[in-house]
């Protein structure tokens, strides 16, 4: 899978770190459409499989919430690299998901996000996550963004 | 746009408004400020005024965000945009 940002370029726009990173590579981005995907590569040596669950290893929901909402992120950067670029401060204001199929170890998770609308100080994202094609969750991320 | 379908959009538009900002729609003036009066917050806003585009097909320019402080003037937006 071709990488349009790598993890440095990532890195520069998402403050999230690891353990808490969850955004491996950008795949496509469309301008335009105001549309991102991203990928996430779940591997077995992710930390939170340690406890979710042992003996069952299960990507937890809320991960794949925050993963779509770091690709969020993502395509705000996109939108709006002017802001993205000062680094303010990203915060989520409302998730409505729905969660349709369990995420196990060795899954390319697939997050795209397209906007519905983004402005300087907030945005609306349509979200989902693919795995094999398909959908494991969608819905719609609300987020704020407050200059530091 | 005819006068009674307007009130229609009206009634919609407040009610929409209502559920979003969760406020009682009898206790929301049409003249009632979202955020000194009805402590609406930016998520709320965004809200609102994506509903109202997605709704009705228009756009809202970023900059005449700030101008919409009241559901008045939703009203006067809608009526002078929508056809």
């Amino acid at each position: 899978m071709n990488s349009v940002w790598d993890i440095n370029k990532i890195q520069e726009i998402l403050p999230q770190r690891y353990p808490f990173l969850f955004v491996d590579s950008v795949i496509e981005i469309n301008e335009e459409e105001g549309s991102v995907s991203c990928l996430k590569n779940v591997s077995i040596n992710d930390y939170f499989f340690k406890g979710h669950f042992p003996g069952n290893p299960v990507m937890p929901g809320v991960i794949i919430i925050e993963a779509m909402a770091q690709a969020s992120i993502i395509l705000y950067a996109v939108l709006k690299p002017e802001i993205a670029a000062k680094h303010p401060v990203y915060y989520l204001g409302n998730v409505d998901i729905k969660f349709l199929k369990p995420v196990f170890p060795g899954t390319q998770l697939i997050l795209e996000v397209t906007k519905e609308k983004i402005m300087d100080k907030a945005g609306i994202i349509s979200v989902a996550a693919k795995a094999n094609n398909e959908t494991v969750a969608k819905g719609r991320i609300m987020f704020g963004v407050q200059p530091k | 746009m005819a006068k009674d379908s307007f009130v229609e959009v009206k009634k919609e538009v407040k009610k929409k408004v209502s559920e979003i900002i969760e406020v009682d729609e009898n206790k929301l003036k049409d003249e009632s400020k979202f955020v000194e009066d009805l402590g609406v917050d930016s998520m709320m806003a965004l809200e609102i005024v994506a509903s109202i585009e997605k709704k009705y097909k228009i756009s809202i320019p970023e900059v005449d965000i700030p101008k919409i402080r009241c559901l008045n003037d939703i009203y006067e937006l809608l009526e002078k945009t929508i056809k």
